[in-house]
């Protein structure tokens, strides 16, 4: 019987919800211009080539093709990347991936554009294939790019771990492997670009963040800032995958340079080949600890196969080396990692940002541990869990937490973890119950430009317009901005007009990533709403005659002793506007640490697995899980976020894997990439938000974008050693491993 | 004008109902069911996303039956009645959009319009589905944002109310 269950009651439909459950809302790649014509991309043919010729003409000839274009048309810097601008927008010389580009089309039907694609004769001359991160380290090994193969190095060193093994009863050694993840947003990346009569292009492309996406494209089209005007949002999903740009040099050069609107939707294989992935990783980790269960020693090597080009890979590996031994206070610690340049698809950001892969390692260790000290999984890690008080993860000065706390005694309470083992009368069908813990950085981190803000207004509507520059991607920012906006002011939800998304009409407000948005929005607003109020009462009190302190703002107007006396139109002058901006920046630890967070979210997850032992199937029939971020700001947002974020980790676990051989992708579609379906998930799942923070807290709510893909790999993989007796190392958990497992323990 | 150029594929003449509308058109042969929808009709509301037939995106009802439109081709389509998401919420929304908003069904929306036909199409043929029955006819619409519990909850709420 499917029941999925919260401790929260359910809310008010998000603003969105009407144009979505109707088919009306128009995403990017739904619109149509006229006289618009349709852009595609070539890609390389090889993983790492020498172009040695490249010839357009015969697509130049074919009827109906308007541009043909390659690395002599960019106007400006030939290059794109969120922090280093490493990836090109065409390859002239070399290509180092698949989804290099070469050269991309214009044409009056997409069937055109197609056949012109393949009229462009490209010459390569193969080089070796870097596949490998381990020997592309190899200082031997050809340079990719003009640095080295070795994009990244982060460390931290606490203790002395050479110290801390002798010591210990008792030492863990395991390396595991995690797999390259696609974020399978169902809209793939694409949009219109339109040159304006003005002179400036209209980018129609979804993104996470539009005013980068702007700066971006400035310095690729030799323009200014303000020539583009980035249209960001609403987008069929994201999950960190479009933040980096993607489509958008393309279809901006062949509009500006045909005068007429351009659309790009990428096909699905285009989008696998050429988009961004989670980065594969090499975690080796060695943890020792006392007979008594105290954790002594750590040491952690990581290996981040990033691909191709930099994009955010070097912010990914800084993450996953702060959170290194998570919520634990570990007193001697040795962490390196390295972000490798290869052949591969280009990883980078990808909800969960290193945390996944570091933290299905650690709680890996954590439960191998507890098992060799005859020792309760829940009390090892109760045992060693941080205060409220202590230092994040890396030393660093936090604020004050015990979520970690709180959500491992919520699920101490578990029905899942009173399993009793005999309830299978099928010998062949194994059952296995595991628990994880994780904790999670919010916001971008120390040392790394993190600016917010957000902009409130009376407009000549009368609507509280309220603006940031954040962007729906399905992730219910909306519902965000409408409850804590309505709650801050004291109107009604009609009362509000919405502004996200679009360069030329939002404040700078920073990406929608991160877990931040949520936060942000709630800072902004506690920021905005005194001097808002004060101005609309002043105004009020003006226009009425009544004293400012007797006047209060609530639903559609100003009220006095329960009655209305103004409305927000009447209230909206010409030349008197009434407006506030806000501009900050998010919190972070003020110790120099690259990345270094200073909020975190947390939480816990048991599950209780069935292991087929005919099959080698797993399935997943019980989730239940802990979360502690604060106060819950839009309940069905929060709970879709938690069980969304909790499915797609499921994948991760069980089934999915973006495999490559010979850096060449082995699967290119939905009948290969095999994404969790309804008929995968567990028949039940409950969620229990924990709102309460630590005494005197200020920082409000924080995100749950990511949280809820943490803990729930390491939770399989120990439910499945509870199951069978056999410990998985690698992702996704194959089905032959256990069938191999089955004639080992059996 | 180079505009003018000749799709080489053999255009025919179709006819068949789209929302209870009659449709007469002229089209290539091989032409899909959703780039007639999106491109001939702007009717947006099937979305494209695999094109293989794996994710359900696409999803409409034809004569009765859950179909991808992206497999489904302009020769196979005289005389048939299509249904799309549109055509629910003519008089005020149906039902099952009313219960996806208050459930949750939805995130980013792209898999929605898929996802609600596949649920139509269950409810017309079987108002009481097992739990069983409704992950068998939602099993070929893929959601990458909800997890799928929303979608259950918001069906469950449906038959509930039937």
């Amino acid at each position: 019987m499917a029941d999925y269950t919260s401790n929260l009651a359910s809310s008010r439909p998000r603003p969105d919800g009407m144009g979505k459950v109707t088919g009306a809302l128009n995403y990017f790649t739904d619109l149509q211009f006229p006289n618009m014509l349709y852009g595609k991309v070539l890609r390389s043919e090889h993983p790492h080539a020498k172009i040695q010729q490249l010839n357009i003409e015969k697509a130049e000839q074919l009827p109906g093709v308007l541009a043909v274009i390659t690395s002599k048309d960019v106007p400006g810097l030939n290059g794109f990347g969120l922090i280093t601008q490493d990836q090109p927008v065409f390859c002239d010389q070399v290509v180092r991936y698949v989804g290099d580009a070469v050269a991309a089309v214009a044409a009056i039907t997409p069937e055109i554009a197609e056949r012109a694609i393949k009229r462009i004769e490209v010459t390569y001359e193969p080089l070796p294939i870097m596949d490998d991160p381990e020997s592309a380290m190899n200082p031997d090994s050809t340079p990719l790019h003009s640095g080295g193969n070795i994009l990244h190095e982060a460390s931290y060193e606490n203790g002395d771990v050479d110290e801390g093994f002798p010591l210990c009863d008792v030492i863990i050694e395991e390396t595991y492997l995690l797999p390259r993840q696609m974020h399978a947003y169902m809209e793939t990346e694409g949009g219109v670009f339109v040159p304006e009569r003005d002179g400036r292009l209209s980018v129609y492309a979804g993104t996470q963040h539009g005013y980068k996406d702007r700066l971006q494209l400035a310095r690729i089209l030799n323009l200014s800032e303000e020539r583009i005007r980035v249209i960001s949002s609403p987008m069929g999903g994201s999950f960190g995958g479009k933040d980096e740009l993607n489509i958008q040099p393309y279809g901006a050069i062949l509009a500006l340079k045909t005068g007429r609107p351009v659309k790009i939707h990428q096909s699905r294989r285009e989008s696998m080949i050429s988009g961004i992935k989670k980065h594969p990783m090499k975690i080796t980790m060695k943890t020792g600890a006392k007979k008594t269960g105290e954790i002594v020693a750590h040491e952690v090597r990581i290996i981040a196969d990033t691909g191709a080009y930099a994009t955010l890979g070097p912010a990914v590996l800084d993450f996953a080396v702060e959170h290194a031994i998570g919520p634990y206070v570990i007193p001697n610690v040795k962490t390196k990692g390295y972000a490798v340049f290869t052949n591969n698809g280009v990883a980078g950001e990808f909800r969960g940002f290193g945390g996944n892969q570091i933290t299905f390692a650690l709680e890996g260790q954590i439960d191998r541990l507890a098992d060799d000290l005859h020792m309760s999984p829940l009390k090892l890690r109760k045992k060693n869990l941080r205060q409220g008080t202590d230092p994040g993860p890396v030393g660093q000065m936090i604020a004050p937490t015990n979520g970690d706390s709180l959500v491992l005694d919520e699920i101490t309470q578990s029905p899942l973890l009173a399993l009793d083992k005999r309830d299978s009368d099928n010998p062949w069908k194994k059952t296995g119950v595991g628990v994880a813990l994780t904790m999670h950085g919010g916001g971008l981190g120390f040392g790394r430009m993190d600016p917010s803000g957000g902009k409130i207004s009376l407009n000549h509507e009368g609507k509280i317009e309220i603006a940031f520059g954040f962007e729906e991607v399905g992730q219910g920012l909306l519902a965000v901005i409408e409850n804590i906006t309505t709650e801050a002011i004291g109107c009604s939800s009609e009362d509000l007009h919405i502004v996200i998304g679009d360069t030329d009409k939002v404040p700078h407000s920073g990406s929608s990533t991160a877990s931040r948005g949520t936060s942000m929005i709630w800072h902004s607003l506690q920021r905005l709403k005194g001097p808002f109020k004060e101005k609309l009462l002043d105004t009020a009190a003006k226009r009425s005659g009544y004293q400012k302190e007797q006047l209060c703002v609530g639903e559609k107007g100003i009220w006095l002793n329960g009655q209305r006396i103004l409305t927000f139109e009447q209230l909206f002058l010409e030349n008197e506007p009434i407006s506030i901006d806000t501009k900050f920046d998010f919190p972070t630890t003020p110790n120099s640490i690259p990345g270094g967070h200073f909020l975190y979210s947390f939480a816990a997850v048991a599950v209780k697995v069935e292991v087929d032992l005919i099959t080698g199937a797993i399935k997943v029939t019980d989730i239940d899980q802990a979360v502690s971020a604060g106060p819950v700001v839009n309940p069905n947002g929060y709970i879709g976020q938690i069980e969304g974020g909790t499915i797609m980790a499921l994948g991760y676990t069980l089934l999915e894997e973006a495999a490559m051989q010979q850096s060449r992708y082995t699967t290119e579609n939905f009948d290969t990439y095999i994404l969790p379906t309804i008929q995968d998930i567990p028949p039940k799942m409950n969620v229990r938000a924990i709102e309460d923070l630590w005494e005197g807290d200020m920082y409000g709510p924080r995100g749950v974008g990511e949280i809820g893909t943490v803990a729930l790999a390491p939770a399989i993989v120990r439910a499945i050693y509870d199951a069978t007796g056999h410990w998985v190392t690698k992702l996704p958990v194959s089905r032959e491993e256990i069938l191999h497992a089955r004639e080992m323990v059996f | 004008m180079i505009e003018k150029v000749k799709v080489n594929s053999q255009r025919i003449n179709i006819s068949f109902t789209v929302n209870g509308e009659q449709q007469q058109l002229q089209v290539e042969a091989t032409k899909r069911l959703v780039d007639i929808l999106r491109e001939d009709l702007s009717l947006t509301g099937a979305k494209i996303s695999c094109e293989i037939g794996r994710c359900g995106a696409c999803s409409v009802e034809v004569d009765g039956e859950l179909v991808n439109s992206c497999l489904m081709r302009a020769y196979q389509l005289n005389g048939k009645s299509v249904y799309t998401v549109e055509s629910l919420s003519e008089n005020g929304l149906h039902d099952i959009q009313k219960a996806f908003l208050e459930e949750g069904g939805f995130q980013c929306g792209y898999c929605t319009p898929g996802m609600i036909m596949a649920v139509k199409t269950l409810l017309e043929k079987n108002k009481k589905p097992t739990d069983e029955e409704i992950l068998d006819a939602l099993s070929g619409n893929i959601c990458r944002c909800t997890g799928y519990a929303g979608i259950i909850r918001s069906v469950k709420k449906v038959i509930q109310a039937i």
